[in-house]
């Protein structure tokens, strides 16, 4: 596949990656003393191997580039990067060059300059003047280096012959929207799409001024990772669909939050104008998502605008929810939690703030109540919640980067986290990663080992019987990652135990301090819940009041128990509200200054990008004004006091950024010795297995028109006879 | 030079902005007030303004309390002369009854405080 | 042409005084720290005697003159210890070689990070020889600034200007008091921490039949723009020139 070719086409591929950036194999010669270069009379010292650009960067000194770029291979097709090298004939180009000894490198010569300009003055010849109907304006790489390197004269005077260049657009999906004859033809699309999202969609036709970037025949470009090549590109070929003509960058406020519409905690940047929410781009975080973003975190922000929930909502005599002013909200939801008389159950939901759920728990403890639950299960047999490795992704998401042996089991990564996908990717182009998985068998975008999807497998790798073992075994680094949606199952806790079991095998074999096990959450905030002393939602108990906090767990909500009184509080009118007797109005996560947990233990904070609609509050809000009518008046007032009340009950939740590793593996394989014996039969299953089932998972993406759309061009592309499943 | 560099630094000399001291700052203060005190009944004589004598007396003391925690000689005379501009306007009728008015600040109505009045009322969250 | 006439005037001058007896400036200049005397630097024609006059204002005010600059649109600007506010002035317009006898404008400037936040700016214009000079001085909320009344009538108003923008107080103003703002109003609007939209809100009020000021209520979020150029990502090549030439001092060009 591709590993193959990268490694064909480009040789030195492992030379010009940044240094620190990926590990070098072992078996990697002996790197020699530093190289002494001269970036505009100023000496650095470098690595062999580092490329002119690099060493400039060291010094300082940036170097203009269009299809240059850290994460991908080095095309050096654009020549923008062209710098004077003294003693060289010609100017050469920075990106793919690596520097010599004693080189001396002008990046501001004379030379350097006239090369500038010339590439600048060609790439403009075939670039339209349309810049003021541009979606990129303002944040164009071309448009600002033309200001910057181009010249301030014209010689272009074909005009009246052959015309500017112009090439047709193409219809790449609902994502996606493409004005080709702005395309320069720096491949970074087209260089993403096959190196980090795996699909060899992209390509380019023609040559010389018949060049066109495009995918070869009518198709849609099929991945869960396709927003990325707009920021990538670097002229406005590449732009949003869904955000086109909406906004300029310099007129929208931008707020650093993190996304909460899967486990990993990807960060975020929230581009809101006169409190709407604009578009969400990708935030620098190389321990998280690096400068990547999955589709359904890019795109379903158009959700939090509709099935809103903007108003209180309590049922009248009739049956029927009326919208109703706080005040009558909150005496209705004291009235029936007193006459509940303790006998109350709270279910926290997917995308619940730590905020929110620290408050509820004061609240129902308070009550007399200890009966909180998450909506997603985990088995309680065994050490249950107890320990914090259990629950966790222990080797974390960049610490996949150093793994040599990944084992899937009943997980589908590339849509139920697919920046930790593209991490295994990485790792299995650039480090020989090897994968196997157990379950259905999915695209995962790289080759694996398909051990097949009888849970019984396990079972017998557990007990070194089964054939694939041995290469386990060998592994210094193996990483196990358990779906944490295999616990739905009735026997979830004996997967658990066994996997548990075979990494405290592997254990004896891999390096000292090697964490094996990783589960891999499916939503936001479960870890925050388990954390704070949730108990995981496995079989309800009933209750006279059920408190929904956000919870639209279809098991939860497909039939409401009689003589219990619902409340829900959610920002959006999904299944949980349609069962509620009293709704009140929260806050999504853009709209929110609010604590999540990611998968891998890492707290992190959302921020207030916008306000919450109408008369919608922040959740730990609703629930302290709640307990002053109940007459438990909670002892928090601001944000700043509800997250002391956090750092008492867990010191790692208000540690934002850092990540909080857990160690307890031996125990809790341990306490679940006896469990690991039994043995399941049911084929293994998960909920994402094509790209279509990976639009619409929680109560934002569901109400999000793009990912509708997303989903309607996913099924049209698999009507195409040109498509073929690669699963 | 250098013990004169250090000197200066160590003591700030500055100049004063009318009084010399702190006696004499709260002479010109307590002035201030007397004479504001006397304008009051021919204040209310030549206009029309919607508040008795003692009302205008209870918010001179206010005004005047409000500032009493300063002890900045060169803020306090910087009060003072801010008051005795608004003095002139008033005795010269620059100032109109609109204006006197707003120190009742009368259609004003105060913030809620406690945690659930600004819960229920505004969605300024955070 | 009349740069080149106060030159001939100061070489006179000069020529006069190195005759018997030791000038009284150089006396002065003796005892002066602060002061810069701008050595000879590499300036086109204008510029020359542009400091040429400068020097010898600062070699007559030794005290009080603490820098002269030229800013990037050749104008020659002195910048002035608060205290010789008056004898600068004074000087700059009494003196037979100045002659600055019109005040042309006089304006403050807030830049908060400094200790001396305020910068109040003179602008002088000599009729006599047609040329125009721009003086700096620095003062803070609370130091107050010699008014220059006594010297410029002009100066009346512009300084209640900048006190009621800024709040700077000037001593011994005949009549200091607000100028632009409402009776009542509270606060110096130029001052860099007074927001941009206020902080009350004026409405007519039907029921009390007056206009009525209330605290500012925004419905709408207040927009702002991102106002950095987007090519300031290639700061290593720009060259633009400085807003003012730096003049290298004589005392610093000794050590």
């Amino acid at each position: 596949m591709f590993r193959t070719t990268l490694q064909r086409t480009v040789p030195c591929i492992r030379l010009v990656v940044a240094p620190g950036q990926f590990r070098l194999n072992s078996n990697a010669p002996a790197p020699p003393s530093k190289l002494e270069v001269f970036i505009d009379d100023k000496k650095v010292l470098v690595d062999p191997g580092t490329t002119v650009l690099q060493a400039a960067a060291l010094a300082g000194v940036e170097i203009p580039r269009f299809c240059y770029h850290e994460r991908l291979a080095v095309a050096g097709n654009c020549r923008m990067c062209l710098v004077e090298v003294e003693r060289s004939p010609k100017p050469v180009a920075a990106c793919a060059m690596p520097v010599m000894n004693g080189w001396k490198i002008k990046t501001n010569s004379e030379l350097t300059r006239k090369a500038r300009e010339g590439v600048m003055e060609f790439l403009l010849m075939n670039h339209p003047l349309d810049c003021p109907i541009c979606d990129q304006g303002g944040e164009c790489d071309l448009q600002d280096q033309s200001m910057a390197f181009g010249s301030d004269r014209s010689r272009f005077v074909d005009i009246d012959y052959s015309g500017k260049r112009a090439v047709e657009d193409k219809d790449i999906g609902p994502l996606v929207k493409t004005i080709m004859t702005r395309c320069i033809h720096c491949t970074r699309c087209i260089r993403f799409a096959s190196e980090v999202a795996g699909v060899d969609d992209l390509g380019t036709t023609g040559r010389g001024s018949d060049m066109q970037v495009g995918t070869y025949i009518e198709k849609m470009f099929l991945s869960e990772l396709s927003g990325n090549v707009i920021d990538l590109c670097p002229v406005g070929a590449l732009t949003s669909k869904p955000y086109s003509f909406s906004a300029r960058p310099w007129e929208t406020r931008k707020t650093d939050s993190v996304d909460v519409l899967d486990a990993l905690g990807s960060n975020i940047v929230v581009s809101t104008r006169a409190g709407d929410v604009m578009r969400i781009l990708p935030r620098l975080n190389e321990d998280i998502n690096e400068e990547w973003l999955s589709d359904k975190s890019r795109f379903s922000y158009d959700g939090l605008k509709r099935q809103r929930l903007i108003t209180p909502l309590v049922k009248d005599n009739k049956g029927n929810l009326v919208p109703v002013e706080w005040e009558d909200a909150l005496v209705a939801t004291s009235r029936a939690l007193i006459n509940a008389n303790g006998n109350i159950v709270g279910v926290s939901g997917g995308l619940s703030d730590a905020e929110s759920m620290i408050a509820l728990k004061d609240l129902l403890n308070r009550l007399g109540s200890e009966q909180l639950y998450t909506e997603e299960p985990f088995p309680m047999t065994g050490s249950g919640t107890d320990f914090r490795s259990s629950y966790i992704l222990n080797s974390s998401i960049s610490g996949l980067e150093q793994a040599d042996l990944v084992l899937l089991i009943g997980t589908n990564p590339r849509y139920e986290a697919p920046l930790l996908n593209t991490r295994i990717r990485k790792s299995y182009v650039h480090n020989d990663l090897e994968i196997a998985l157990l379950g259905p068998k999915v695209d995962l975008s790289y080759d694996y080992e398909y051990l097949g999807e009888s849970p019984a497998i396990l079972k017998d790798l557990a007990e070194k019987r089964h054939a694939f073992y041995a290469k386990l075994s060998k592994a210094k680094r193996p990483v196990i990652i358990l779906g944490a949606q295999q616990f739905e199952r009735e026997d979830g806790a004996i997967l658990l135990a066994q996997a548990q079991q075979l990494s405290q095998e592997l254990n004896k074999n891999a390096d000292k301090g090697w964490k094996i096990l990783n589960v891999l959450q499916q939503v936001a905030g479960q870890v925050a819940a388990l954390d704070l002393g949730y108990k995981p939602y496995n079989n309800l108990p009933a209750a006279k009041v059920l408190y929904l906090l956000g919870a639209d767990n279809e098991s939860l909500t497909k039939c409401k128990p009689a003589g219990t009184t619902v409340i829900y509080q959610g920002h959006h009118g999904d299944a949980g509200a349609a069962i509620a007797d009293i709704v009140l109005p929260g806050a999504a996560y853009t709209e929110k200054q609010a604590t999540y947990v990611n998968t891998e233990g890492r707290a992190q904070q959302t921020l207030m990008a916008v306000q919450p609609p109408g008369m919608a509050r922040s959740d730990w809000k609703i629930i302290r004004a709640i307990s002053e009518f109940v007459g438990v008046k909670l002892p928090y007032d601001t944000l700043n006091e509800v997250r002391d009340r956090l750092t008492d009950v867990c010191p790692s939740m208000t540690r934002y950024g850092d990540l909080e590793p857990a160690n307890y593996l031996v125990q809790a394989s341990d306490l679940a010795k006896d469990l690991s014996s039994q043995t399941v039969s049911t084929p293994l299953n998960v909920k994402q297995i094509t790209l279509e089932d990976f639009y619409m998972t929680d109560s934002i993406s569901r109400s999000s028109p793009t990912m509708a759309k997303c989903i309607q061009a996913v099924r049209k592309q698999k009507e195409s006879k040109y498509y073929e499943s690669r699963a | 030079m250098a013990a004169r560099e250090a000197s200066k630094c160590a003591t700030k000399i500055v100049r004063p902005l009318l009084s010399s001291d702190k006696s004499e700052a709260k002479k010109r203060v307590l002035n201030l007030y007397k004479t504001y005190y006397r304008q009051i009944p021919l204040m209310l004589f030549d206009r029309h303004l919607p508040v008795s004598k003692e009302e205008c007396q209870i918010k001179l003391k206010e005004e005047f309390l409000k500032n009493k925690h300063i002890t900045d000689v060169r803020v306090i005379d910087m009060l003072v002369i801010k008051g005795q501009m608004l003095l002139q306007e008033i005795v010269t009728k620059w100032a109109q009854d609109c204006h006197i008015m707003t120190l009742f600040k009368d259609t004003v109505e105060p913030k809620p405080n406690d945690f659930l009045s600004k819960f229920v009322n505004n969605n300024d969250s955070q | 042409m009349s740069i080149r006439i106060i030159t001939r005037a100061i070489q006179r001058l000069s020529t006069v005084r190195t005759g018997t007896r030791t000038p009284t400036y150089f006396k002065l200049m003796t005892r002066a720290e602060s002061t810069t005397v701008v050595p000879k630097q590499k300036f086109d024609s204008v510029t020359e005697q542009y400091l040429g006059f400068g020097n010898f204002v600062a070699e007559c005010l030794p005290k009080y003159i603490q820098k002269i600059q030229i800013s990037s649109k050749n104008e020659l600007e002195l910048l002035i210890a608060p205290e010789g506010v008056l004898p600068v002035f004074h000087f700059l317009k009494n003196q037979t070689n100045c002659q600055f006898a019109n005040l042309s404008d006089l304006c403050a400037v807030d830049v908060p990070q400094r200790s001396n936040r305020f910068e109040i700016v003179y602008n002088l214009l000599s009729l006599r020889f047609n040329t125009r000079i721009r003086v700096k001085t620095y003062t803070d909320e609370l130091t107050p600034i010699d008014s220059i009344t006594s010297i410029y009538e002009a100066a009346n108003w512009y300084e209640r200007e900048i006190w009621d923008m800024f709040g700077v107080f000037f001593t011994n103003h005949p009549d200091l008091r607000r100028i632009l703002t409402d009776y009542g109003f509270e606060g110096h609007p130029f001052r860099k921490d007074f927001p941009l939209s206020g902080y009350v809100e004026v409405r007519y009020d039907d029921e009390k039949k007056r206009v009525v000021v209330e605290p500012l209520e925004m419905s709408q979020e207040f927009r702002r723009f991102e106002l950095s150029t987007p090519w300031e990502q290639f700061p290593n090549f720009r060259s633009a020139s400085p807003t003012t030439e730096e003049v290298v001092s004589a005392d610093k060009e000794k050590k």
